[in-house]
């Protein structure tokens, strides 16, 4: 009997924290994709006022965000510089390797990632005004996102999080 | 060759250069990597392709042949990955890269309002090599003295692209500002203040604002500053004793250039020309010239691997050209062996050859007076 107990109160437990890190992942997206469009529009300064070489740029920027985005930009900064030259060639090879390692950390979608990778590859290569060019590109992709997140947000976080306890319940019930 | 420089090109074409014999890594001067074409480069001052094994050959169809994505990778890396940041840069034609290496473009030019305002899709890189050969200005510095003063006098070192020009006049600077006059008359002289003008950045190869070649102790560099205007502010708050810059040609380098000799500061200067008589060809420098400017020209040739060197006083030059002009007016063909021609007229004449260089007509303008101002003394 105190066996069956524990056991109903750790199903509980379990299904209702698988709910709550769903309802957080809703929640963290809109937020990282803010962080996001805050990490172009310093690059967009960046790059138009400071002429600052992308990989100091990167690495400014990596300096004012939080996990797990500072890791990703801090890693293209670094296999930009030219000491270490194992990790691509090209900002775009560091790029897209940086992001496809990094993005099963973030709370983001394929989207996203796919604004990224277009912006990834273009960066670094043209003159001043297209590189701008491509990052409002990229940040009005990134914006479109942010609306259909806050609106998954609000759809679905209160759901999920009594989804998930709910779904414990019902296991619960069956089992017993 | 330098380790920076070879982290500068893509693995693939690092892979070729590094296997290039030992003995060419010692005499390298340039790599040329153009885009789907041979890659060649030139040593010792020979050229040679090279094969994919690092091996040299004459034979073009043998060579090694970068790709599109190598010239792309290439160009990403001499830029830091930040075309956006050169764009200055590219507008001239080149880009420097630390240790003070020139990299050329050749590439397609982007026109604004009939100026070159960029270049696109480049496809054309000659990476030039900067050395320093300390002890190339000890032999030329104590033909350039001034004893009464016990400084150098006024120099314009002259010679086609190549020959070394910026690296002496780079271990010139270094004698003069550390007081290595190499001259047994001079030994109590003391060093000099030196202000280096770098407009291409070649001379010091500066980073952040340190010279990364030795220099000496007492030297100022203005990096990546306009001649003319660089030589304004080292008079007006760095009173430099020696004024050194690069590769003159400009009116307004000119006129900056004595408004510096007649504040008292003395100046070493280089300019491309093939010999004396183009000095007095090119307007600006021969106007300087026949303003007695220069008290010195130092011509530098290369006879096999070795660069020759020889100083001429200006009255030399004025005779030396004189002659020459005089007899170009007798209509002998070009490549006669001079010398022999005239029975040479002794005395300097400030003679009616050196009006008729002067009435030389001026080059074709040929774009809108923004270039023609901005004037042709990149190589």
């Amino acid at each position: 009997m105190m066996i069956k107990f524990v056991g109903i109160l750790l199903v509980l437990f379990a299904g209702t924290m698988i709910g709550f890190v769903q309802a957080a992942r809703f929640a963290a997206r809109p937020r990282q994709i803010r962080q996001l469009l805050h990490a172009l529009q310093r690059l967009e300064t960046e790059i138009s006022y400071g002429q600052t070489p992308l990989p100091e740029a990167l690495l400014r920027i990596s300096g004012m965000m939080q996990q797990p985005l500072t890791a990703l930009f801090a890693t293209i900064s670094k296999s930009l510089s030219i000491e270490s030259a194992g990790s691509g060639e090209t900002v775009r090879e560091c790029w897209e390797n940086a992001v496809l390692a990094h993005w099963p950390s973030t709370a983001m979608k394929n989207a996203e990632k796919e604004a990224m990778l277009r912006l990834g590859a273009t960066l670094g290569g043209s003159g001043r005004e297209d590189q701008l060019k491509h990052i409002r590109l990229a940040m009005i992709q990134l914006q479109a996102e942010e609306s259909t997140a806050r609106d998954d947000q609000q759809r679905y976080e209160k759901l999920s999080r009594s989804l998930g306890m709910l779904g414990a319940a019902l296991v619960v019930i069956l089992m017993v | 060759m330098p380790q920076p420089l070879m982290e500068l090109f893509p693995t693939s074409l690092r892979h070729v250069l590094e296997q290039l014999p030992a003995f060419v890594m010692e005499s390298l001067e340039e790599i040329r990597i153009r885009e789907n074409r041979p890659l060649e480069i030139s040593y010792g001052s020979r050229f040679s392709f090279v094969r994919e094994d690092g091996t040299l050959t004459d034979e073009f169809r043998a060579a090694y042949v970068p790709s599109k994505e190598q010239c792309r990778a290439l160009l990403e890396r001499v830029t830091n990955h930040s075309v956006y940041a050169v764009e200055e840069e590219l507008r001239r034609g080149y880009v420097t890269v630390p240790g003070g290496h020139r990299i050329g473009l050749a590439g397609r030019t982007v026109l604004d309002k009939g100026l070159v305002s960029h270049l696109r899709d480049i496809a054309g890189f000659n990476v030039r090599m900067a050395r320093a050969r300390i002890g190339f200005g000890a032999q030329v510095l104590p033909g350039l003295l001034d004893f009464k003063s016990r400084t150098i006098r006024h120099t314009l070192i002259v010679s086609p692209p190549q020959q070394g020009k910026t690296t002496l006049i780079r271990d010139i600077a270094r004698c003069i500002s550390s007081g290595e006059w190499c001259h047994p008359g001079a030994l109590d002289w003391g060093s000099r203040k030196v202000g280096i003008v770098d407009e291409r950045s070649e001379i010091a190869a500066s980073e952040r604002g340190v010279p990364t070649f030795d220099l000496g102790p007492r030297c100022d560099v203005l990096d990546a500053c306009p001649k003319a205007e660089g030589i304004m502010m080292m008079l007006r708050s760095l009173s430099p004793e020696v004024i050194v810059v690069d590769e003159i040609g400009r009116p307004e380098d000119a006129e900056a250039l004595n408004e510096a000799i007649h504040a008292g500061v003395r100046v070493l200067a280089t300019a491309h020309a093939s010999d004396l008589s183009d000095v007095f060809a090119r307007p600006v420098l021969a106007k300087l010239a026949a303003d007695g400017v220069f008290g010195n020209y130092v011509l530098l040739s290369r006879v096999g691997g070795k660069v020759e060197h020889r100083i001429v006083s200006a009255e030399e030059a004025v005779q030396e050209t004189s002659r020459r002009y005089s007899r170009t007016i007798g209509a002998t063909p070009r490549d006669a062996p001079w010398g022999t021609a005239l029975p040479v007229a002794s005395v300097v004449t400030p003679s009616p050859a050196l009006v008729t260089v002067k009435a030389r007509p001026m080059p074709a303008i040929r774009s809108p007076d923004l270039t023609a101002a901005r004037g042709n003394d990149d190589d």
